[in-house]
């Protein structure tokens, strides 16, 4: 892995463009663009990225070209699609291709960024250990059980199974859709605000017998789960 | 017209490559059936032939000349009903016996076959014979008339041609009036399609009544043009009710935005303001989304979509899901089930659809919703059942269109598309929607074929 700031934007829509630079900017990345497959196939081989986001369709050589080139030339770079194109076999394409995560316009800043942190640290979580730690909060992923404060709770194994993808991503924004692919294995965006309850209810059982909260809402994208201090 | 159209037609092209295979097998049929008749009537003459020289060389050698040309006197004056032609003339050609008057000229050698023309005593001119020198020096000729054998040859010659000839008019007939019928067909079917290209989907392609491959192929095409003709209606449906119902909340939109415009606000009301208008431009996207979605899943080929998947595990995780909303609400979702049931699906889609139909039962009938998964003899089938106010018989069919709200309902959350989606992923599964009465409230059951 390359400079842990350093990420390769290719887009060729100017403004789309410029508003990503801009955001992921802000966020203290080191951005890199592209307007074209070509010249992005160019920068990418450099292999020197943390991340980079790919729009599906790219004058000269797409997207998804662009990613499989890459991908046969041994870069592994992290690469979330970005598309217009949002429905499922799209997807399923865009990921078969080598795109690790996939992201579908129009969206919200803060979910792209959720997503651009969740591959650049990826390497860094997916530990071997059997207990999870945040704060006073204890899984143990052997007995599939949880405690807080030594309470036990009383979790169902969707639950269980949220709380730990939650802790896992502790202290990272982690958007409802990438909940949903995680946790239930959907590849689709819900209609309704289900997701929000089941999470409420999640954040019930959690936080009640706490000393302070860990599930936090982050308003228009998902959830963070961190412990204060 | 017609006729030049019947000459480039393909099926007119076909027929005469048939009547052409056709005609040179009955043609080489007819040859062989002439060359064997004249061959056999031919070697039946020579066999006759060869029997009579031998009894007269028999004869010539057991007793003489003298006694030769007695024999052949004798068989001249019996020969009333086959007619024999003999020579025998001595070493200076003089004439000794027979029924011709003189040896052929230019007959030649000791022994040998030979056609010659020539007029005998009775008037026969085509002749075949057979010829040799005796030892003694005279020469003896032994034939046929081939003027008998003429007329029968002529006789299989006509038959035969006859035959051919009958069979190329009958070919060429039959390939000329099946080809007419068949350009007669596609021309009407033809027809149709320019008329429909023209003017519009209104027009059918006439059926004959007969059930043939035609009036199959007709009643396809016009049970494909009946499903175009209600997909163009229902697209048009659509793009009235997206043009109405993007058009509101756009307008809305506009309005706040020219409002706040002329307006001098603060900071605060200026922020909700723009999160306003974000959450009204995410719905407007949001429907743009479920649209796309569903013209999507109408559009998927069902053989490359779906996998076994197990209704029991999907079903209950989408009531454990909607339990928390269900919950919120002061309700429950009951889920019950016996078990794995497997059926040929897609899991996100199956996913999609049960959640809306939960969905909907949890908002709409009050939040106690009851989920069942059942194998049933008629095979798999999900049920899903509230004790709200139900939706009226003749409003059914009609909830499953885009956009159909009903009118209790248009004020509250929701765009309408929610069952149109469950009515797509429905016909990708090849699966029944059935919506019943639940007495009071609403049971909508979904009825899948068993997996074979």
């Amino acid at each position: 892995m390359g400079d842990p700031h350093r990420v390769l934007v290719l887009e060729d829509d100017l403004d789309t463009a410029a508003q990503l630079v801009d955001c992921l900017r802000t966020s203290g990345y080191t951005v890199d663009l592209a307007y074209d497959g070509d010249k992005g196939l160019a920068l990418g081989r450099r292999a020197d990225y943390v991340v980079m986001t790919v729009d599906r369709m790219l004058p000269r050589v797409d997207g998804i070209e662009v990613i499989q080139r890459l991908r046969k030339e041994g870069i592994v770079t992290p690469t979330l699609i970005i598309s217009a194109l949002g429905e499922v076999d799209d997807r399923v394409r865009g990921l078969r291709a080598g795109g690790d995560d996939y992201l579908v316009k129009p969206f919200a800043f803060a979910e792209l960024l959720a997503r651009v942190d969740a591959l650049a640290r990826r390497s860094a979580t997916g530990s071997r250990t059997t207990v999870l730690r945040v704060g006073d909060l204890e899984m143990d992923l052997l007995t599939r059980t949880a405690h807080r404060n030594a309470r036990q709770l009383e979790l169902s194994p969707k639950e269980f199974q949220l709380l730990e993808y939650l802790v896992r991503h502790a202290g990272q924004v982690v958007p409802r859709a990438m909940l949903l692919q995680h946790v239930w294995d959907l590849h689709f965006d819900p209609m309704t605000n289900v997701i929000d309850v089941y999470v409420g209810r999640l954040r019930r059982k959690v936080d009640s017998s706490g000393a302070y909260p860990l599930i936090h809402t982050v308003r228009g994208v998902g959830f963070c789960l961190r412990a204060p201090g | 017209m017609l006729l030049a159209k019947t000459l480039r037609s393909s099926t007119f092209k076909l027929a005469v490559i048939c009547v052409a295979v056709f005609s040179a097998a009955v043609f080489a049929l007819l040859g062989y059936v002439y060359w064997a008749t004249t061959n056999y009537v031919r070697s039946r003459c020579d066999r006759d032939i060869s029997a009579d020289r031998a009894l007269l060389v028999q004869a010539y050698r057991n007793a003489g000349r003298g006694e030769l040309v007695a024999l052949i006197n004798q068989r001249i004056a019996l020969q009333s009903f086959e007619p024999g032609i003999y020579l025998l003339v001595d070493p200076s050609m003089a004439r000794l016996a027979g029924t011709l008057t003189s040896w052929p000229g230019g007959l030649r050698g000791v022994q040998g076959w030979v056609d010659f023309t020539a007029p005998d005593a009775a008037g026969h001119t085509q002749l075949r014979a057979t010829y040799e020198t005796l030892p003694d020096g005279s020469h003896l000729l032994v034939g046929r008339s081939l003027d008998d054998l003429d007329p029968f040859v002529g006789i299989v010659k006509t038959a035969l041609a006859g035959g051919a000839t009958l069979t190329l008019v009958l070919a060429a007939f039959a390939a000329v009036s099946i080809t007419r019928r068949t350009v007669g067909r596609i021309e009407a079917i033809n027809g149709t399609t320019r008329a429909i290209m023209h003017s519009g989907l209104g027009q059918r392609i006439p059926l004959r009544g007969t059930k043939d491959e035609w009036d199959q192929l007709a009643e396809n095409l016009n049970a494909m043009l009946d499903r175009i003709e209600e997909l163009m209606r229902e697209i048009r449906h659509v793009s009235d009710n997206v043009a109405h119902d993007l058009r509101t909340p756009l307008t809305r939109l506009r309005g706040r935005l020219e409002k706040a415009y002329h307006d001098e606000l603060d900071p605060e009301r200026s922020r909700a303001l723009v999160a306003d208008t974000m959450r009204e431009l995410d719905a407007v996207l949001g429907m743009f989304s479920s649209l796309l979605r569903i013209a999507r899943i109408e559009a998927l080929d069902p053989r490359g979509t779906l996998a076994v998947v197990d209704l029991d595990r999907v079903v209950g995780e989408v009531a454990e899901l909607f339990g928390a909303v269900a919950e919120e609400r002061g309700g429950r979702v009951k889920f019950e089930s016996r078990g794995t049931v497997l059926v040929n699906g897609d899991r996100d889609l199956l996913f999609d659809a049960i959640s809306n139909l939960v969905d909907n039962a949890i908002t709409h009938g009050g939040g106690d919703v009851q989920v069942t998964v059942h194998d049933t003899d008629e095979g798999p089938m999900i049920s899903v059942a509230d004790r709200g106010p139900g939706i009226p018989f003749e409003e059914r069919k009609d909830v499953l269109k885009r956009f159909y709200r009903l009118e209790r309902s248009r004020s509250s959350q929701g765009n309408g598309l929610g069952l149109s989606l469950v009515a797509a992923v429905t016909q990708l599964h090849g699966a029944r929607l059935e919506l019943q009465d639940n007495g009071p409230g609403l049971n909508i059951r979904l009825r899948f074929d068993r997996r074979s």
